[in-house]
């Protein structure tokens, strides 16, 4: 077909008169709503997410993300994700590979860390002194980390593995 | 609900009060209530809003398991910054931009790994058979259902970019073009233009198609 321009949408080519656009827009909306509509098991999880509403924690920001900021390295498909999160003074360095996660918080300082891998999944990962850590299991679709430190909690925004 | 009336070429003409405005105008009080503790709020706010985030998923062609992570992400997300928003009556610009983003992540993130171009994911449509198509096929509106899939087809055989821009178009309740202009990343004054385009393309199909 010849009526595609560069950017995908085709020309202006028909005749407008007698078009109702506003009524196949809606007979595709119902369409929509019955051949595709939001899975159960997901609009359940939005709804039980509101657990994760927590005006008391501060939110590590996402400020580096490998996915995003890297140049891919040639020969290196598998590169571990790399991301940094940052809530003011406080940075969280995390390495997502096959086998889990490792990473440091910065300043070093001791916390208590779990991973939260929804609105009811949390697992605790081993800590040392200086905020290093280490989890053996890989994160399986979106998580955050919960940073327990000097009588603060944060908690790093919410991404997928 | 918007009136069925014909609205001539002015398709445009209210481009930041279209269909959603009716249904959002209390976004910014339920995601107010929600931060102050109020259930069902939130309620509202998932099921005023859910279908705008799957169609932003579903308009990227992701696949299941990354489509349905996305949307998880972009609520868990939304939970997570509910207090935060700088603009709460612009819930749903939020959640269509984020899920926008973690989308193309996403994408960015296949095209590094491995060129996957999985054809399933393509005819998914005729595959797929949710509850409600089944009950459709049994009861005796065949004549209905046929037409709604034969409408569905040809909805996905239309050119990527007409498919993505009215795959956001037509969520339950309809999103405002603030809201389709945060989920496809494209200007709020070319979305109304290009809708009649789309539109008019896909009744052509479907006459090319009826005549045929």
């Amino acid at each position: 077909m010849s009526d595609m321009h560069g950017n995908g949408f085709p020309e202006e080519d028909f005749d407008d008169a007698g078009f109702d656009g506003d009524l196949l827009e809606e007979e595709l909306r119902q369409a929509a709503a019955v051949l595709d509509p939001v899975p159960v098991g997901l609009r359940q999880l939005a709804l039980e997410a509101y657990a994760l509403h927590d005006l008391d924690a501060r939110i590590a920001e996402l400020t580096f993300d490998s996915l995003v900021d890297a140049l891919p390295v040639r020969g290196v498909p598998e590169a571990p994700r790399m991301l940094t999160f940052r809530a003011g003074e406080l940075t969280v360095d995390v390495e997502v590979t096959g086998e889990g996660l490792i990473g440091q918080v910065l300043p070093p300082q001791s916390a208590r860390i779990e991973v939260l891998g929804g609105p009811q999944t949390t697992r605790p990962v081993t800590v040392d002194t200086l905020g290093r850590f280490t989890s053996d299991q890989p994160p399986t679709g979106p998580f955050a980390l919960r940073l327990r430190t000097g009588g603060e909690v944060i908690v790093t925004e919410w991404l997928r593995a | 609900m918007r009136s069925g009336t014909l609205r001539s070429t002015a398709y445009d003409d209210l481009p930041y009060t279209r269909g959603g405005a009716v249904d959002r105008t209390e976004v910014g009080a339920l995601v107010r209530s929600a931060v102050d503790g109020d259930a069902a709020a939130w309620k509202a706010l998932v099921e005023g809003m859910s279908p705008l985030v799957w169609s932003v998923v579903r308009a990227h062609r992701l696949s299941d398991a990354d489509g349905h992570e996305v949307y998880q992400t972009t609520w868990f997300r939304f939970a997570q910054h509910l207090g935060r928003l700088r603009e709460p009556d612009k819930a749903g610009s939020w959640l269509a931009s984020t899920a926008r983003h973690e989308c193309l992540k996403v994408l960015k993130g296949l095209t590094r790994l491995t060129l996957t171009d999985d054809p399933q994911v393509l005819d998914r449509a005729s595959e797929e058979r949710t509850p409600e198509q089944t009950l459709i096929d049994a009861e005796e509106e065949a004549d209905q259902a046929e037409r709604i899939r034969r409408l569905w087809q040809e909805f996905e055989a239309l050119g990527e970019r007409c498919r993505q821009l009215l795959r956001v178009l037509i969520a339950s309740p309809p999103p405002s073009y603030l809201e389709v202009s945060a989920a496809l990343g494209i200007a709020v004054g070319s979305i109304g233009p290009l809708r009649q385009r789309c539109l008019r393309r896909l009744r052509a199909r479907l006459d090319a198609r009826g005549a045929a």
